[in-house]
C-alpha cells in the first residue's frame, strides 16, 4: 500500500479505483493537503498526465454530461488476452498497439459532468502572491519535465489509425512549442485552425484584461450539487495529452455526417490540454471563501479581536475619506455585507453604497486611488470605470453562444463576495447605445435583487449573485442604491490627500494589513442572530411612522434597510447579536445620512 | 429479466392491427389501423404511426415492453405490416417515383429469375427490407405519459422511449441520408446492396456476387444514386425549458435525430415535445479512438410537435399529489391572492382582484354582440406604494404578458404599425404590445403620463377587445383580447381628496369607466398595522423566515399552474341568481345617486360584477356562480370605492357643496369665460344640490374675485 502523505506522484487513476474508498478518506485526513500541487500556481506543463493535482476556481459554465465507459474489456490480438479496464478518471483509453476495444458487450457506461472552471475572477494581488508563496512546488523547476512527460507518454500512447507519422511529429512538436512559450502556442491555434479561435476566446475569462486559467473539470459526483459561480477546490487526476485538443479533429465527410456540431463547437469544446488541462476530479470542496490568510473561523476568537482591527479600518479609512468618520463606517459595513437570506423576490443583507460628493474637480483621480487601497483589503475585486465607451461596448451580461455552444462569460458573472466598484466620476455627457442602456438595467437589477439575467437567446434565466457594489460618484449616482452618504470632507485633509495617501500606506504594514483582511472575511462568517425581546425596534419604526409625510415617507424598505445597517454595526464591533446599544448607534448614523442628502449643497471642490 | 416471447408479440400485434377499432361519434367503427394499412399499401402515406394508448388499451403488458426496448419493436412492426401490406392493397399504384419503378424492375427481375422454386439464392443479393419498404413507423407516447426533463434522461433510459419538450436552438438543413447503398460492378453488373444503419459506411472493397468470386474478377464496384435509397435526415438540438432547470445551473442540451417524416417540424426558437428513443452513438475512426470513452447520444425522433402557448398550458402536467394538497387547504381564495408578490405586505383586497384578473371571466357572445371577460384594473396611488412592484410582479406570473410604460409607448407602439418592409418593399403590420399581449396581461405603467390621443387607441381595445386598423391601406381588425392593468400617479404628486377622479388622475371618464376596478393605494401611519409591519419585519431578520402566522406563500410556478387550470371552467350564471344580482345592482345605482360619487356607477359595473363572480367561480373550478361569488364581488366592487372615498375621512372635511358646485360650474363654462346662471342653476339641481347652496357658492366666488357676477343676476363672468 502506497503512502499517501508522502507521494501523491504515485497514485494512478487505476489505484485509486481499486481502492476508492479509502483512497478518498486518506486524502480527506491528509495533513499537508497544500502539498498536493495547485494548479493555480504552477504551470499545467510541470506535471505528467495522470498527476493528482488541486485547482481552485469558480464554476464558469456547464457542459452536458458525458457517457464515458467505466467498464470495458480489451482484447489483445497478440496475446490473445482480455482485460477489463476502466475509463474512470481518464480521457483517453490507455490501450496498446494490438489492443482492441471490445464494442459490442460488456461494457458499462456512465456519466460525468464536465464543466469549466476558471481561476477566481477578481482575486487580489495580495491573496495571490500569499498562495503563490505557500503553493509554489519549487523542485517541479529543476526536473527536466517536458522529456518526462513525453517518455511516459510513449509507451501508454494509444494508436492512432491514420496519417500516424506525420501527426506524430505535429504533435510533437506543438507539444515542445507549448513548454516553451504559450504564446506561441496561441499562434499555432490560429494559424492551424480552420476557423480563427483567439486564446480569450479559449479561456473566457469573466474578467478583460486579467490574465486567467481555466480548467475542464470533470466531476463524476453527481450529488455534489455545484452550481454556477460557485468557488470551489478540486482535487483531480491532470489529463493533458495533447491529443485532446478538438484540433486534431479529422475532416469530416460532409456528405454523410450531421452538421450538428460545428467546427468553432468542437474546438471551442476541446481546447488545447496545455492551455485548458482537464482534471479528472476525485474530490471537489465548495469554498465559503478564498482568504488564504483564514485557515480556521473560530466565532468567538473572531468576536473578540474584532474591535481593535476595526480601529485600524476606521482611522485608516477615516483620512482616506478625507476625514469623514461617518462615510467610514459605512463604507466598513460595506466592506462586511454579503447576502444572507433570500426568499423569492427578496434579497437581505445587500448594501449597495454610494459615495457621492467626491473631490473629483481637486483629484481626478480620487475614486481609483480609494479603489487602489480597497483593493488591499478585500480578497476579491473588480473596478470598472463607468465611461460611456465601457458601457457600449463591454459585455456585462453572460451570454449562451449557440455557434460555440457555450456560456460566454460577462463582467458580472462574478463569485460571491466580490467587491465590484462602479467609478461614475469617469463618466461624461454622450449617448449611449442599445447596448449601454442594457447594460446599465442590468447593473441596476443587480443592485436591487442581486440577480443577474443571463442570456439564453431564446428565454432569459435569472442567477443569484452576491456582489457589494460600491459606487463613487459626484452627485447621487443615476443607479439606483441602498445607502446614499455624500462625503463631507474636511478643509484641512482635502489639501493634504497626497500626503494622506502616503501617510496611509506607511501606516498599514503588513501585519496590520492581515489583521484588517481576516477580520473583513472571518465577519462574513459568523452567524448572527437577533433576539426575541426587539420592543425597540418597534416603538422606535412607529415613531417614524408617525413622523413620516411625503417628503419623506418612511415604508417597510426603511426598516429593512435600518436592520441591515444594524446587523453590520453590531458585527463590525464583534457583537453577534443585536442589542440597544447598536441599534441607537444605527440610529444615528442614518439620522445624520439622512440629514446630509436632505442638506446637500452642490459640491463645492 | 426472462426473454419476451418475441414471435407470440408479433403475432399480437398483427391481431391488434387487424382488430382494433374505435367508435367515432356517429357510431360507427373506425378501424384505425387497417385504414393506416391500406393508405400505406397505396403509398397515400408514408408514416405508420402506432398510437401506445391505443396498445395500451388492448394489450398492456406489450406496450409497456415496446416503451421499453421500443427500436427492437420498431423492426418488429415494420416486419408485420411489410407482411400485412398485400393484403390491404385494394387498388393499384402508380409508381412515384424513380425508385418506385426501379424497385419494381428488380422484383419483376427476381420473380422471372427464381423462378425455379427451392434454389439457393445468395442472400446478400437479395434486397434489403429497407430498400423496398417505402413506410416508417413511428410510436406515439400514452397521453398519460409525463414528459421527463432533458437534465433527466439518462443511462437508464437507453433504448427506451421517452418523450421531452424543450427549445430548439440549432436545426440544420434537411439533408438526403443514405439507408441503402446499392452498387453495381464493373465486371459482372451484378448489384451489391448494402443497408446503412449508422451515420457512416465503408463500402464494400469488391464485388461479392457469384459470378466475380467465382471467376476471381474482383470487379469494382460502382455507387449507383438512382438505386439507392435516401432519407430526409436533420438534427436538432433542444434545450432545456427554463423551468426546468434547477436554480444556478445552465440549461443542457440533446441532440434529436429526425428522418423521413419527422424532419422540418420546427424552427430555432421553437417550443417541442419530441418523443423518441434515447440510444447511444459510437463515434467512428480516428475520433473514436481519441474519444474512445466516451459515447455521444441523441434521440432518435419519432414524433416531434410544436408547442404553442396554449398546447403548452394543456401539456402543464396534471398537479401533483402534494401540490394537490397544498391547494386543498381550506381559504385557497385568499391563500392564493397572498401569495402574488408576498414581499409586499398587505394590500390583501388589491391582490385578490389582481387574482381575478388573471383568472378571468367569462367571454360571452349573445347574438353576435361580444361582452368581454377579460377583467381591467387600474391602481392609483401616492408615489412608492409598490404599484410598479405589483405590476411587476403581474407580469412576470401572467403566463403571456406585456409590459410598458405610458411614457415609453405610443398608440402605435400599443396597438400595430405598419411598416415597409426594407426587401420586398411590401406594407406590413408589426403588432403592438396589446397585440402581443393578446389573450394575456397588459401591464402598463404610469398610465396617466400617456400622451391624449395615444390614450384613444386603448378605448377600443378595453370594451371591444379589438384593434381596428386603416393605416396605409390596411384595413383590418386584430384582436387584443388582453386584461389591462393600469397604475397611475396622481396630477399633482399626491391624490387630492378635494378633486374628482377624472382630475386627479387626468384621465377621461370614458376611460375610466372601463376599468372594472379602480384602486386607489395609500400609505398612511396607522399604530396598529405599523406594529404588526414592523413586528413582521423584525420576525424576518430574526429568524431568517416569513412568520409562521402568515401561510406560507405558494410557489410562482403553482399559481400559474392553477391559474391555467382555471382558465378551463366556462362557470355560468343560474336563473336563481339573476334576480339577486339585479337587485344589488339597483341597490349600487340607488346609493350612487344619493352618496357624493366620485366615481361612477352604470350599466357597466353590473357587468364587472358579473366578470367578476364568473372569476371567482372559476377560481374555485366550479361550473355554476354561486351567490357567494356575486357578493364577494359585489364587496369587492364595494372595497375599491371606498378606498378612493376613504381620503375624506382621513382629510377631515369632505369636498364642501361650494366646491363640488364651483367644479360644476367650471365644467360648465369649458373654454368660454361666462356662464349663465340660469344653466348653472339647472345643472346642479339635477345633481341633487339646493338653490341656496348655488347662490352660497356664486357669492362666496365672487366675494373671492374668481368669477364676476353681472347686476341684474344672469351672469358669470370668470375673471
Amino acid at each position: 500500500m502506497l503512502d499517501f502523505t508522502v507521494d501523491f506522484d504515485s497514485v494512478s487513476p487505476d489505484l485509486w479505483i481499486s481502492k476508492e474508498e479509502t483512497c478518498k478518506e486518506k486524502l480527506l485526513k491528509l495533513s499537508n493537503w497544500s502539498q498536493i500541487p495547485l494548479l493555480n500556481t504552477n504551470a499545467s506543463h510541470k506535471f505528467s498526465d495522470g498527476k493528482l493535482v488541486r485547482f481552485r476556481g469558480m464554476v464558469q459554465d456547464m457542459h452536458n454530461p458525458e457517457f464515458y465507459f467505466e467498464k470495458f474489456e480489451v482484447f489483445n490480438t497478440t496475446t490473445n488476452e482480455v482485460k477489463i479496464k476502466s475509463g474512470k478518471y481518464c480521457d483517453t483509453a490507455h490501450i496498446l498497439e494490438n489492443e482492441k476495444i471490445n464494442y459490442t458487450e460488456n461494457l458499462k457506461s456512465a456519466q460525468r459532468q464536465a464543466m469549466v472552471v476558471v481561476s477566481l475572477p477578481g482575486l487580489s494581488d495580495w491573496a495571490q502572491q500569499i498562495e503563490e508563496d505557500q503553493n509554489y512546488l519549487k523542485h517541479l523547476d529543476q526536473q527536466p519535465n517536458s522529456s518526462k512527460r513525453l517518455s511516459s507518454n510513449a509507451n501508454t500512447k494509444l494508436k492512432r489509425s491514420y496519417d500516424e507519422t506525420e501527426n506524430d511529429s505535429e504533435v510533437m512538436d506543438i507539444a515542445d512549442a507549448d513548454h516553451l512559450n504559450k504564446e506561441q502556442r496561441t499562434a499555432e491555434v490560429m494559424d492551424n485552425g480552420k476557423n480563427v479561435v483567439s486564446r480569450e476566446h479559449l479561456l473566457n475569462f469573466p474578467l478583460p484584461d486579467v490574465p486567467s486559467k481555466s480548467c475542464i473539470v470533470k466531476v463524476y459526483d453527481e450529488s455534489e450539487n455545484l452550481k454556477i459561480n460557485d468557488m470551489i477546490e478540486v482535487v483531480g487526476f491532470l489529463s493533458v495529452d495533447p491529443i485532446l485538443s478538438g484540433e486534431f479533429q479529422p475532416e469530416k465527410n460532409s456528405f454523410l455526417e450531421p452538421e450538428g456540431d460545428t467546427d468553432v463547437e468542437i474546438i471551442t469544446h476541446n481546447p488545447p490540454p496545455s492551455l485548458v488541462p482537464r482534471l479528472h476530479a476525485v474530490y471537489v470542496k465548495k469554498l465559503d471563501h478564498c482568504n488564504p490568510l483564514v485557515a480556521n473561523f473560530d466565532q468567538a476568537a473572531v468576536l473578540k479581536e474584532a474591535n481593535s482591527a476595526r480601529e485600524h479600518l476606521l482611522k485608516a479609512l477615516t483620512e482616506l475619506l478625507l476625514g469623514d468618520q461617518l462615510a467610514a463606517e459605512y463604507l466598513i459595513c460595506h466592506l462586511i455585507a454579503c447576502v444572507y437570506l433570500r426568499q423569492d423576490t427578496l434579497a437581505l443583507g445587500q448594501f449597495c453604497l454610494n459615495l457621492s460628493n467626491l473631490p473629483t474637480k481637486k483629484y481626478p483621480n480620487y475614486a481609483k486611488q480609494l479603489y487602489d487601497i480597497i483593493k488591499q483589503f478585500v480578497t476579491k475585486s473588480y473596478y470598472l470605470p463607468l465611461t460611456i465607451e465601457n458601457l457600449n461596448t463591454m459585455a456585462l451580461l453572460p451570454k449562451k453562444d449557440y455557434e460555440c455552444n457555450r456560456l460566454t462569460s460577462g463582467i458580472l458573472q462574478l463569485s460571491k463576495h466580490t467587491h465590484l466598484i462602479l467609478d461614475e466620476t469617469k463618466m461624461e455627457q454622450g449617448r449611449l447605445d442599445s447596448t449601454g442602456v442594457s447594460n446599465l438595467t442590468a447593473l441596476g437589477n443587480m443592485i436591487t435583487t442581486q440577480k443577474v439575467e443571463y442570456d439564453f437567446k431564446y428565454y432569459k434565466m435569472e442567477f443569484d449573485s452576491d456582489i457589494p457594489v460600491l459606487l463613487l460618484s459626484e452627485g447621487k449616482s443615476l443607479l439606483p442604491s441602498d445607502y446614499h452618504v455624500p462625503l463631507r470632507p474636511e478643509e484641512s485633509s482635502l489639501e493634504i490627500f497626497d500626503a494622506i495617501v502616503e501617510a496611509a500606506t506607511y501606516y498599514l504594514k503588513e501585519e496590520i494589513m492581515n489583521t484588517i483582511r481576516k477580520y473583513l472575511t472571518n465577519l462574513k462568517l459568523v452567524k448572527y442572530t437577533i433576539s426575541e425581546d426587539l420592543q425597540f425596534v418597534e416603538d422606535d419604526f412607529i415613531e417614524m411612522r408617525s413622523q413620516s409625510d411625503a417628503e419623506n415617507p418612511v415604508t417597510a424598505d426603511d426598516l429593512h434597510r435600518l436592520l441591515v445597517l444594524a446587523r453590520l454595526v453590531s458585527l463590525s464591533r464583534g457583537y453577534d447579536t443585536l442589542n440597544k446599544e447598536c441599534w441607537d448607534i444605527t440610529r444615528k448614523m442614518e439620522c445624520e445620512r439622512l440629514n446630509r442628502i436632505k442638506n446637500r449643497v452642490a459640491p463645492t471642490f | 429479466m426472462a426473454m419476451r416471447d418475441y414471435a407470440a408479440d408479433k403475432e399480437a400485434i398483427r391481431n391488434f392491427f387487424v382488430d382494433f377499432c374505435q367508435t367515432d361519434d356517429e357510431g360507427h367503427k373506425v378501424f384505425k389501423y387497417a385504414e393506416q394499412l391500406t393508405k400505406v399499401a397505396e403509398r397515400e402515406q408514408t408514416s405508420f404511426v402506432v398510437d401506445l394508448d391505443d396498445l395500451f388499451e388492448t394489450n398492456e403488458d406489450l406496450a409497456n415492453a415496446v416503451k421499453q426496448n421500443t427500436r427492437r419493436y420498431t423492426n418488429m412492426l415494420s416486419d408485420v405490416v411489410y407482411e400485412m401490406l398485400p393484403d390491404y392493397k385494394h387498388k393499384e399504384v402508380v409508381a412515384k417515383d424513380a425508385l418506385d419503378v426501379y424497385i419494381e424492375h428488380r422484383i419483376m427481375l427476381e420473380a422471372r429469375n427464381h423462378r425455379i422454386p427451392g434454389e439457393m439464392r445468395d442472400p446478400r443479393n437479395r434486397y434489403p427490407p429497407e430498400l423496398i419498404r417505402r413506410f416508417e413507423v413511428y410510436f406515439k407516447d400514452v397521453s398519460t405519459a409525463k414528459s421527463v426533463p432533458i437534465r433527466e434522461v439518462k443511462a437508464e433510459h437507453i433504448g427506451k422511449l421517452v418523450t421531452v419538450r424543450g427549445i430548439v436552438t440549432r436545426c440544420t438543413d434537411v439533408k438526403p441520408l443514405l439507408v441503402v447503398a446499392t452498387y453495381s460492378c464493373s465486371a459482372c453488373g451484378a448489384e451489391t446492396y448494402q443497408p446503412v444503419r449508422g451515420l457512416q459506411f465503408t463500402p464494400p472493397p469488391v464485388c461479392t456476387a457469384d459470378e466475380c468470386r467465382l471467376n476471381k474478377t474482383s470487379g469494382q464496384l460502382y455507387l449507383q444514386t438512382r438505386g439507392s435509397r435516401f432519407q430526409k435526415f436533420q438534427e436538432l438540438k433542444i434545450q432545456e425549458h427554463s423551468d426546468q432547470v434547477p436554480v444556478g445551473h445552465i440549461p443542457r442540451q440533446l441532440s434529436v435525430y429526425c428522418r423521413g417524416e419527422t424532419t422540418r417540424r420546427a424552427q430555432p426558437g421553437d417550443h417541442v415535445a419530441v418523443t423518441g428513443v434515447f440510444l447511444p452513438m459510437l463515434s467512428t475512426g480516428f475520433w473514436q479512438i481519441v474519444q474512445g470513452l466516451l459515447s455521444d447520444t441523441y434521440l432518435e425522433a419519432h414524433v416531434v410537435t410544436c408547442l404553442n402557448q396554449s398546447d403548452e398550458n394543456e401539456m402543464a402536467e396534471a398537479l401533483t399529489e402534494e401540490e394537490l394538497a397544498e391547494l386543498a387547504d381550506e381559504d385557497l381564495y385568499s391563500r392564493m391572492a397572498q401569495s402574488l408578490a408576498p414581499e409586499i405586505y398587505g394590500h390583501e383586497d388589491v391582490k385578490k382582484a389582481l387574482l381575478l384578473l388573471l383568472v378571468g371571466g367569462v367571454d360571452k357572445r349573445p347574438n353576435g354582440m361580444k361582452i368581454r371577460g377579460n377583467i381591467n384594473i387600474c391602481l392609483m396611488g401616492d408615489p412608492g406604494v409598490a404599484k410598479s412592484q405589483l405590476l411587476n410582479y403581474i407580469n412576470r406570473l401572467a403566463p403571456r404578458s406585456q409590459y410598458t410604460t405610458g411614457r415609453g409607448s405610443s398608440g402605435v407602439g400599443l396597438t400595430a404599425a405598419v411598416l415597409k418592409d426594407p426587401f420586398t418593399g411590401e406594407m406590413m403590420l408589426e403588432g403592438g404590445a396589446l397585440v402581443l399581449a393578446d389573450q394575456g396581461v397588459c401591464c402598463i405603467d404610469e398610465f396617466d403620463k400617456m400622451a391624449e390621443n395615444d390614450r384613444t387607441a386603448i378605448h377600443e381595445v378595453m370594451e371591444q377587445q379589438t384593434i381596428s386598423i386603416a393605416k396605409a391601406g390596411i384595413m383590418t381588425c386584430l384582436n387584443a383580447r388582453v386584461s389591462i392593468l393600469a397604475a397611475a400617479n396622481p396630477a399633482y404628486g399626491r391624490y387630492n381628496p378635494k378633486r374628482t377622479i377624472e382630475q386627479n388622475i387626468q384621465l377621461p371618464a370614458a376611460l375610466l369607466s372601463r376599468f372594472d376596478l379602480l384602486w386607489l393605494l395609500q400609505d398612511k401611519p396607522n399604530r396598529d398595522k405599523d406594529l404588526e409591519l414592523a413586528k413582521h419585519i423584525a420576525y424576518v431578520h430574526q429568524h431568517s423566515a416569513q412568520p409562521p402566522t402568515r401561510q406560507r406563500a405558494l410557489p410562482m410556478r403553482l399559481v400559474r399552474r392553477y391559474v391555467a387550470l382555471t382558465k378551463r371552467k366556462q362557470p355560468v350564471v343560474p336563473h336563481a341568481l339573476a334576480d339577486y344580482l339585479v337587485s344589488s345592482y339597483v341597490e349600487l345605482r340607488r346609493e350612487a345617486r344619493n352618496a357624493r360619487d366620485v366615481t361612477f356607477t352604470s350599466a357597466r359595473n353590473l357587468l364587472a360584477i358579473l366578470r367578476l363572480s364568473t372569476a371567482l367561480a372559476r377560481l374555485r373550478l366550479s361550473d355554476v356562480v354561486e351567490k357567494e361569488d356575486v357578493s364577494e364581488a359585489i364587496r369587492l366592487v364595494e372595497m375599491s370605492k371606498q378606498s378612493l372615498q376613504h381620503v375624506e375621512d382621513n382629510v377631515q372635511r369632505g369636498i364642501s357643496a361650494t366646491d363640488r358646485i364651483f367644479a360644476i360650474v367650471r365644467d360648465l363654462a369649458g373654454s368660454n369665460k361666462t356662464v349663465k346662471i340660469a344653466d348653472v342653476i339647472e345643472r346642479c339641481v339635477d345633481k341633487g344640490f339646493k338653490p341656496d347652496q348655488v347662490d352660497a357658492c356664486i357669492e362666496e366666488y365672487e366675494n373671492l374675485n374668481v368669477w364676476q357676477v353681472n347686476q341684474v343676476r344672469t351672469k358669470i363672468t370668470f375673471m
